[in-house]
């Protein structure tokens, strides 16, 4: 077992660093596009870059505030409920200089029927440079990122992706183990409707890890062997020497009531707690994407045990990640236009 | 009257097994003879000639499957559209589904539905209509089929709805083999299909979209089977999209059972890998199969499993296909490419061109009981001449259709209808189009 203490931290030089790097392209992680649309897709030294940036982003002090999107403004647009994400994203882009807007959705027009077109068509008139978006319908942000002119990124479409999720979690473990390549990590419970695990599935993978699957043969979809991974429906057989116990939520909102029998008969087959953890690696690590079912995912002693679980860290490492991720595409963006001559 | 000779040209008439350089003499809207140019000799002096090189003339198609969308829903297909779309995709006769405003589950709708253009002379393509098997539709009561059938509903079905209810299904047969009238089934087993967006495999994982097992369309259809077996009814599945139902219906009619199928050219033509962007066009009920599925689409046309190419014509207007994807409407505006997506199945060499033509208009209008599919003699004059081997690019922008949403978007293909003739009227060119 690796030191819980950060193995990446960086030097006071390097913040100086951090600090000079406003606007020169070349500190911003690579992007191939000037959207952040999901994790399928994207190339190992891109994933690097973002994790690399977001760790040097992690170390600042609490109260800095970078200039590096002065002048840039990012829409939150969240049609589906969430807190922390877009507090997160709020906090992020707000500390890296961008002015932000959190358009209120759910109260505003959509509910009187706008559709997500017309909503997008307004905003784009008012010249966003980010927008955020998070959306019930898989595949939503990619149709966005058609329609306007504003850089794209996607804070979780449907089932589909979570991009700036699975960033987190990498860093997560990077920040604790080091190294991703080579570990064992089961990813838990509702896999066919989590858009974490998807986008997870594929930074890991990417990244080198072994991915084992444990859920429910219920909430396990269609083929997603084809996606590098090994499913299992035994929670102690798949989390057998495992790293790190990811558990995720059950998507109660997606699901239609007969997958499970119960909540508490899902607890009892495939909810976390010490008997079941015992048979991960010695002092194997628990994540969560949250928010927690706590007693049906996971053991509340479990999710409060400081020592084992990550869940805050994850918290924390979402603000840095989504710097990082909206830097990435601003400097995306200014690549394409200096391209086109703007 | 009016007579127009057709010289010297290529004509295909599956009914009669012509497939060779005709002349045809056509005469107050009736084929009045047909054959070899020896046989035909010159065109009567009265008559105005029309000839053709490198075209074919063959009857002109007739699509099992449309949605009109009027009355009730004109905004997204109108009486002219429709007409004029049909027209310019060579279809002559057309058989609409009951989901209208009203429904279809009376008498008075259906005969308003079949003549929209009663007072205009112009001839244009025939309407015919299913009359609904249910009362609105609700798949919880027969509706009047006996009444519908007299009104000239050509056979019953819930339109892009399955019949669901076992009980009533058995009632529904029962009643249309008495009136001798076939049943016509989406088969889609409702709570497996219940909130699917595509079709289940690796891809709607990869996708996050809720998947619709090909289990649906396989359970639905074996129940069916089942209840011909114990009816005798004339069944007919709509749309067949997955290799099992297809195996179902090949084990049925080698058992002897009344029963005949349809597909539609998306389920040959493409596979569920067509959504990987989240192209609202590819959103279609059923949904996109995975190849193998396609491929035993095409083993089943090969092998006469598979009776009938129909357009599956569902228009939708622009804000419902504007969408994510698993909120936007399903179908796609399909009259205009019928004719090349069925003569592709010629060009891949899977059919004979005659077999092709067969397939999207003698057959339907047999299975129907219903005028057209031939040229024959005393044949009404319903025919379209076109050229199986002219290149075109499909463009949705330049659809007669009020829809111009579809799945072939910009694909290049070959067979391209020069003329559409209804009742020996000329209802549409393509050089005046």
């Amino acid at each position: 077992m690796k030191s819980r203490s950060s193995t990446l931290s960086s030097s006071p030089a390097d913040q100086e660093k951090l600090r000079q790097s406003a606007r020169d392209p070349q500190f911003f992680a690579k992007l191939n596009s000037e959207h952040l649309l999901g994790i399928e897709g994207m190339s190992r030294p891109v994933i690097e870059g973002l994790l690399d940036r977001a760790n040097q982003f992690a170390e600042l002090p609490k109260n800095e505030t970078l200039p590096h999107l002065k002048g840039q403004t990012v829409f939150n647009l969240f049609f589906e409920n969430s807190t922390r994400t877009r507090v997160s994203f709020d906090l992020a882009a707000r500390k890296i200089g961008a002015s932000v807007v959190n358009v209120p959705v759910s109260t505003s027009s959509i509910k009187k029927g706008e559709s997500l077109l017309d909503t997008a068509v307004t905003l784009n008139a008012m010249h966003p440079d980010i927008l955020v978006m998070r959306h019930q319908n898989s595949g939503a942000s990619l149709m966005l990122s058609k329609h306007v002119d504003a850089s794209v990124v996607n804070a979780g479409d449907g089932r589909h992706e979570h991009p700036t999720q699975a960033l987190l979690d990498a860093l997560t473990i990077k920040r604790t183990l080091g190294e991703i390549a080579g570990l064992k990590i089961a990813i838990c419970g509702d896999i066919a409707n989590s858009r974490v695990a998807r986008s997870n599935i594929h930074l890991l993978a990417t990244l080198g890890a072994e991915i084992r699957l444990v859920s429910p043969s219920t909430l396990l979809p269609k083929g997603i062997e084809q996606m590098g991974v090994e499913a299992h429906h035994d929670m102690m057989e798949g989390i057998r020497d495992v790293d790190i116990v990811m558990l995720l939520r059950l998507q109660t909102e997606r699901m239609q009531g007969t997958e499970t029998p119960s909540q508490r008969e899902f607890f009892h087959l495939f909810g976390l707690n010490a008997e079941k953890l015992a048979a991960a690696a010695p002092n194997a690590l628990i994540m969560h994407p949250g928010p927690m079912n706590r007693g049906v995912e996971i053991d509340s002693l479990l999710a409060d045990d400081h020592e084992r679980s990550l869940i805050t860290m994850q918290v924390d490492m979402g603000v840095a990640i989504r710097m990082a991720c909206l830097e990435a595409v601003a400097g995306a963006r200014q690549g394409a236009r200096q391209m086109e001559g703007r | 009257m009016s007579k127009t000779f057709f010289q010297e040209m290529h004509m295909i008439d599956p009914a009669s097994g012509r497939d060779e350089v005709s002349s045809m003499l056509v005469e107050d809207g009736v084929v009045r003879a047909i054959g070899t140019p020896q046989e035909m000799g010159a065109a009567p002096s009265d008559a105005s000639v029309i000839k053709a090189d490198g075209a074919v003339l063959a009857p002109g198609l007739v699509d099992m499957r449309v949605q009109s969308r009027f009355p009730g829903y004109a905004h997204q297909e109108s009486p002219t559209s429709l007409a004029q779309a049909a027209a310019a995709g060579g279809i002559t006769g057309m058989v609409c589904l009951p989901n209208t405003n009203p429904v279809l589950d009376n008498p008075d709708s259906l005969t308003a539905l079949s003549k929209p253009n009663a007072r205009d002379d112009a001839p244009t393509p025939h309407l015919y209509a299913y009359g609904a098997a249910t009362k609105n539709l609700d798949d919880e009561a027969m509706a009047e089929l006996g009444l519908l059938a007299e009104a000239g509903a050509v056979g019953f079905t819930n339109g892009i709805k399955p019949i669901s209810d076992s009980l009533i299904m058995r009632r529904i047969m029962d009643y249309s083999a008495m009136l001798d009238k076939p049943v016509i089934q989406h088969a889609e087993d409702v709570s497996l299909a219940e909130g699917g967006e595509m079709h289940e495999g690796e891809n709607s994982t990869r996708l996050g979209l809720k998947g619709i097992p090909a289990e649906a369309e396989e359970i639905m259809i074996a129940r069916d089977l089942a209840l011909v077996r114990l009816t005798g009814v004339r069944y007919h599945v709509a749309h067949i999209s997955c290799a099992r139902s297809i195996d179902l219906i090949r084990q049925a009619k080698a058992e002897g059972l009344a029963v005949s199928c349809d597909t539609a050219p998306p389920y040959y033509m493409l596979n569920d890998v067509a959504v990987m962007e989240y192209d609202t066009r590819f959103r279609l009920s059923p949904p996109l199969r995975e190849e193998a599925d396609r491929q035993a689409v095409l083993e089943g046309i090969a092998d006469g499993t598979i009776d009938v190419i129909a357009s599956d014509h569902a228009p939708q207007d622009r804000d419902s296909k504007l969408m994510p994807f698993g909120v936007a409407a399903e179908g796609s505006s399909a009259l205009e490419t019928l004719l090349p997506m069925v003569v592709s199945l010629y060009h891949q060499g899977r059919i004979s061109l005659m077999r092709a033509i067969e397939m999207a208009s003698t057959t339907p209008a047999l299975l129907l009981d219903i005028p057209g599919g031939t040229i024959a003699a005393g044949a009404q004059a319903d025919f379209m001449i076109f050229d199986p081997n002219r290149g075109w690019q499909i463009r949705g922008a330049e659809f007669k259709s009020l829809s111009n949403a579809t799945p072939f978007e910009g694909q290049p293909v070959q067979g391209k209808v020069l003329s559409t003739w209804v009742g020996g009227e000329m209802i549409y060119s393509s050089e005046t189009a």
